[in-house]
């Protein structure tokens, strides 16, 4: 997530609580307002070796690594 | 040729049956947008804006409106404003202005009349008032310090909200210590290059029929690269509800990412809501060339340090990717498409930036061909400094399953180092280099995308099969779904009739980018066979009088275990089941929707051998050799036609095709005359090799395969180019003057 960087005070990597990926975004709100709404407004987030588009509900364990994307586009 | 890992064996999927439409093709049956024609149909044409940036003052349409056979004129005011945020914003202010012109050629008003003739003078007879502004006509203009707005309206995303700015994005991607590791770098190469904007060349300009009637509902014929696309631009841009739109798909002539937005479709679309007849706009060439969608022009620095003995260590990138007058991303995404090479420490600046020329639109891969020109060509330097061959030294830092791609991301399983060593002992990589010519090699590498997509199949009483899907066939996409779903359902591929539905007869599928049809479409495909195989087995069951569970599906039959399993029992065929349809329950047909995860990413890796004449800087590619890792080729035919045309673009772009804007910002080559794309007597037979690294999230191991073979071509010709004359070309394209000009710099 480099380049949401401006919404969390230069920091790349941080960890937060949730059960789902929209959770996850909840509590990055929460930390980094502001943040959320650029992810909800579209992103990809990269779970386990596979990139989802708006994952809003997918489920998320506590040792998931979430790489949060700029949304991918493609021709 | 194809190099294939371990998979299944296959019936169907890796054949090459002849195409579902291609006799409608060859005989000229099939009908694209501008065949069609309904009756009382009106034509439309546009007034466009000469000026490349002004504010519109006013607009008199008076003396036009009374020309003869003008039956409507619309302008920006016959359209909603649509909210900054809307995702369609954009595109609505694209298609028509609203108060601002933002490039030469923007759309003031259109016409419709009884003839094309008519509507065109029409449109040339409108009246409007400019008042000109500064316009911004290159990346460096944009980024100066205290350079006037090109789009007043726009913000740099992904920041918290500031003032209007001439930048889309700024982002910074970085891991690492790149400082420490440039000092401790035994060889460090640093270059800059720029490429100029180029079209997606496409053969069929855009065009659509629509019919808007009494009840309030538009039907729409376009080709695109997906007509659900169309419905909700469509829709948004009108102010409308996207039920009030349905939108048949015609056959496309070409798209390359350039038709996965709307030009035409919603002005057609209010034409014919105030005529109350049907509405055909066709666009000429010229207006394709100054309307629609560019790729990116893109200037870039890339510095490499590397060890004595070949590892790269680290990679320090700057880069601008100039859009047009409205917002984009290209920037960022072409510092993510870095992910070729392991590269512990990375630094990549980047800026998106507003010009006033025409909107950029994606073309196959878009972003990735300018940052692999930059960072392949420094690579490539790196080995010859080094004395390496430029495959190995590759091998020895190709990106495999774990490693970061520049976005954070590790990769998932990939094939770069299986297409480098099919490279490796190609025929054409094993012969030696012709006489009097040179040889280059670069690799390329592509996201690929899932998205959202829906399938339904049907099976007819006798046997047969209907599938529905949403994507639009735009490189043999038919064949492959029919291909995908013979396998599953174990009936012949020629039994089944793949179709293209229109909005209002199969499910929401997003449009075709990211190579993601035959993997995302496919895997809904897969998914409804699985069901219609369920309940295949339940009909057998009830056929056989014996519990659903005791039925398995092998090669197209029900065999049912307490009947001797495939042993001894007799199978009942799909066809034999369909026959009892109506006696067991009712016609058998199956949907499936998904939002697709896990598309594999695709790696190639290409060669050239070429010759410079270095009297006139005229390059002949002699022979030409794209490897690419298809994950699973379903239909081998259209894989490689994909390479092959992949390939054939690219090339286009490193040697011949640019605009060529003049002081005004008027593009001065619109035309094939002279903006000029490769045609067959340039080039040899593209050859192609075939790599198979299945992806694991799909069934059938597929990976995209319709864009990354425009990535390598930039740098393997720049490379081979550097290996024939010493020079070292770091413009796009490097076409004669622009090698010349360096030849006779060199020195001869």
């Amino acid at each position: 997530m480099t380049h949401h960087r401006p919404f969390t005070g230069g920091e790349a990597v941080v960890e937060v609580d949730g059960g789902t990926v929209g959770a996850v975004i909840d509590a990055l709100e929460e930390r980094y307002p502001g943040l959320g709404e650029m992810l909800r407004a579209g992103s990809s987030a990269g779970i386990d070796g596979e990139v989802h588009a708006e994952p809003e509900y997918l489920p998320v364990s506590p040792d998931t690594t979430i790489y949060f994307l700029a949304p991918l586009v493609g021709g | 040729m194809t190099a294939t890992e371990n998979r299944p064996t296959y019936k169907y999927v890796g054949t090459r049956p002849i195409r579902h439409d291609g006799y409608d093709k060859v005989i000229g049956k099939a009908r694209f947008a501008a065949d069609q024609n309904l009756p009382g149909q009106l034509h439309g044409a546009y007034h466009r804006s000469p000026h490349a940036h002004a504010r519109i003052v006013s607009i008199d349409t008076s003396a036009a409106a009374n020309m003869p056979g003008v039956k409507a004129i619309v302008t920006g005011d016959d359209f909603p404003t649509l909210d900054a945020k809307h995702p369609n914003a954009d595109t609505a202010a694209n298609v028509m202005a609203r108060g601002m012109a933002y490039y030469h050629g923007h759309a003031i008003a259109a016409v419709a009349a009884n003839t094309k003739a008519e509507a065109q003078a029409a449109a040339a007879a409108i009246n409007v008032e400019y008042e000109l502004l500064p316009a911004i006509l290159s990346i460096d203009e944009s980024m100066a310090d205290g350079a006037p707005l090109a789009n007043e309206t726009n913000h740099t995303k992904f920041v918290p909200p500031g003032e209007p700015s001439n930048f889309s994005t700024i982002t910074n991607l970085d891991r690492g210590d790149v400082d420490e590791a440039m000092g401790a770098a035994d060889v460090v190469i640093e270059r800059e290059f720029d490429c100029a904007h180029v079209h997606q060349g496409y053969i069929e300009p855009h065009a659509c029929v629509v019919d808007t009637g009494p009840d309030g509902k538009a039907s729409v014929w376009c080709s695109s690269q997906g007509h659900f696309g169309v419905r909700s631009m469509t829709a948004d841009v009108l102010g409308w509800d996207r039920s009030r739109v349905k939108v048949t798909p015609a056959e496309i002539g070409g798209g390359f990412g350039g038709k996965t937005t709307v030009y035409l479709e919603p002005i057609a679309a209010r034409l014919s809501e105030k005529t109350g007849r049907p509405v055909k706009i066709v666009m000429s060439r010229d207006e394709v060339m100054r309307a629609t969608g560019p790729a990116p022009e893109a200037k870039l620095k890339i510095k490499i340090g590397a060890t004595n003995d070949g590892e790269l260590t680290a990679i320090d990138g700057w880069m601008a990717y100039g859009v047009g007058a409205f917002g984009d991303m290209a920037g960022l995404i072409g510092a993510m498409s870095i992910a070729s090479y392991k590269l512990p420490n990375l630094r990549m600046e980047t800026y998106t930036v507003l010009t006033n020329t025409p909107k950029s639109a994606a073309y196959r891969a878009p972003s990735a061909p300018h940052a692999a020109f930059a960072v392949e060509s420094v690579v490539d330097e790196i080995a010859l400094k080094l004395g390496m061959d430029p495959i190995e030294l590759r091998l020895k830092n190709a990106a495999v399953e774990g490693d970061l791609t520049a976005m954070g991301m590790p990769h998932p399983r990939v094939g770069l180092v299986e297409c480098l060593e099919a490279m490796k002992v190609s025929d054409h990589y094993t012969s030696d280099v012709p006489e009097g010519a040179a040889r280059g090699m670069a690799v390329g590498f592509w996201f690929n995308i899932g998205e959202e997509s829906s399938a339904t199949v049907n099976l007819n009483e006798d046997g047969t099969a209907i599938v529905l899907t949403g994507s639009p066939d735009i490189g043999g996409s038919r064949a492959s779904m029919a291909l995908m779903a013979a396998e599953r359902l174990g009936i012949d591929v020629y039994s089944i009739t793949p179709v293209v539905a229109d909005t209002e007869a199969v499910g929401f599928t997003d449009v075709t980018e990211g190579s993601r049809a035959t993997f995302a479409t496919g895997k809904a495909v897969v998914q409804a066979c699985d069901d219609l195989i369920e309940q295949l087995k339940d009909r057998a069951a009830s056929i056989m009088s014996v519990d659903a569970d005791q039925i398995t599906w092998v090669d197209g039959a029900a065999i049912s275990a307490a009947h001797g399993g495939s042993e001894g029992g007799e199978p009942l065929t799909l066809a034999a089941i369909t026959a009892q349809a109506k006696r067991t329950g009712g016609p058998l047909t199956a949907t499936a929707s998904l939002n697709a995860a896990g598309a594999g990413p695709s790696f190639a890796v290409h060669c050239a051998d070429l010759s410079v004449d270095e009297e006139t800087g005229v390059v002949s590619v002699l022979r030409y050799t794209a490897v690419q890792d298809a994950g699973t080729a379903i239909h081998p035919s259209y894989v490689e036609g994909q390479l092959q045309g992949g390939s054939v673009q690219g090339i286009g772009w490193a040697l011949n095709e640019e605009y060529i804007y003049n002081a005004d910002g008027v593009m001065d080559n619109a035309s094939f005359l002279d903006y000029r794309i490769p045609v067959a007597s340039d080039l040899p037979l593209i050859e192609t090799i075939i790599v198979e690294v299945p992806n694991p999230a799909h069934p059938y191991g597929v990976r995209g395969v319709g864009e990354t073979g425009i990535v390598p071509p930039m740098a393997t010709i720049a490379n081979a180019i550097n290996a024939a004359t010493g020079v070292r070309m770091t413009s796009l394209p490097m076409s004669p003057p622009k090698l010349l000009a360096a030849l006779n710099k060199r020195g001869k």
